[in-house]
């Protein structure tokens, strides 16, 4: 350290003054961290489920790879990844301040999105018509909450989906719609992300062990 | 972070960050990976073990490829905090998940009670 001299010119560790805060950086790391934190509820959905998939678990009732179908679900797989993907070129439209192109994917993302949930529900249903609910095991009760879970989160990410449709409608391209519109990015992209490891370790993993 | 109070909310960086090219390379990626983990599944290639070990390792590749080309998970002043945050949250992960299956794995091992260990079978669990 040569004193204080040296310090002059040099930035301030901190200051008493108003600072000027970058709103939608500020706003979009706050959501990262979220989402971060929900990602951990699923490492703990993850976690039960790797202990309740064993046979000692299904109680009689049917086995992993009894009711999983991997060639099946890879739609549900097509559904999810061609949603994000839809979305993510809308935010690209955005860019581009493309607000025709931009609604255009969304309404992409939207569709494919009820797809998925429409697929997933077709499961759960035929599931319930097996005698496979989630009350016949534990396994079953992991794998309903696991899958559920994930199915919650499509069904929120295509509310905010649509409510975001309107607001670029009605408010138009604000800067909080802009930062509204990168959350649903950040959450829609987290999406594609939780699905990649249910689809490995859920649904390939059942029918291998 | 820096300020942008001044600019349109599409300059921002995380406006700009959007790319049509990463977006379908991340895209193509993804599925060619989940194509790959089925088909490597279903073709029943590997013994059991190697097996998963191949489809989890194909996981982490397409985990990588999606927190680069969508998340664009870099070091750039932009993305930096999330970056390391994320970084940070990988041991918790592992932890969490790592840490509940090796507990229940060794609690497996000392619950199978057979006939040569009478009366085992009727001590009350910690719920009873």
């Amino acid at each position: 350290m040569d004193g204080p001299a040296s310090l002059q010119g040099q930035r301030p560790l901190w200051h008493s003054g108003e600072t000027l805060h970058d709103p939608v950086a500020t706003k979009t790391l706050g959501f990262f961290l979220y989402m971060i934190s929900d990602a951990l509820i699923f490492a703990g959905l993850f976690a039960a489920y790797a202990v309740l998939d064993q046979s000692m678990n299904t109680a009689g009732g049917p086995t992993p790879a009894q009711i999983l179908h991997p060639a099946a679900a890879f739609w549900q797989t097509l559904a999810v990844f061609g949603s994000v993907y839809a979305y993510s070129m809308a935010t690209v439209a955005l860019k581009y301040r493309n607000r025709g192109a931009m609604m255009l994917g969304m309404a992409v993302a939207f569709a494919l999105g009820l797809v998925f949930i429409g697929l997933e529900i077709r499961d759960f249903l035929d599931l319930i018509a097996q005698g496979a609910a989630w009350t016949r095991s534990g396994f079953l009760a992991a794998f309903w909450i696991l899958i559920a879970a994930h199915g919650a989160h499509m069904a929120v990410g295509l509310l905010w989906m649509a409510v975001m449709m309107m607001q670029v409608m009605v408010l138009g391209i604000t800067g909080d719609v802009v930062t509204r519109l990168l959350n649903l990015r950040l959450f829609w992209q987290f999406q594609a992300a939780v699905w990649v490891c249910v689809y490995v370790f859920v649904y390939l993993r059942g029918v291998i062990v | 972070m820096s300020a942008h109070h001044d600019e349109s909310p599409l300059q921002h960086a995380e406006v700009q960050q959007a790319s049509g090219l990463g977006y379908s390379l991340g895209f193509i990626l993804s599925t060619a990976f989940m194509l790959a983990a089925l088909l490597l599944t279903q073709a029943r290639a590997l013994a059991p073990l190697p097996l998963l070990l191949s489809i989890s390792a194909i996981a982490l590749l397409a985990l990588l490829s999606q927190s680069l080309l969508f998340f664009r998970m870099d070091f750039s002043a932009a993305h930096v905090w999330k970056t390391v945050s994320l970084i940070l949250t990988v041991p918790l992960f592992i932890l969490s998940i790592g840490l509940t299956v090796w507990m229940f794995h060794y609690l497996d091992g000392l619950m199978v009670m057979g006939p040569e260990m009478p009366g085992m079978g009727m001590q009350p669990t910690l719920l009873q």
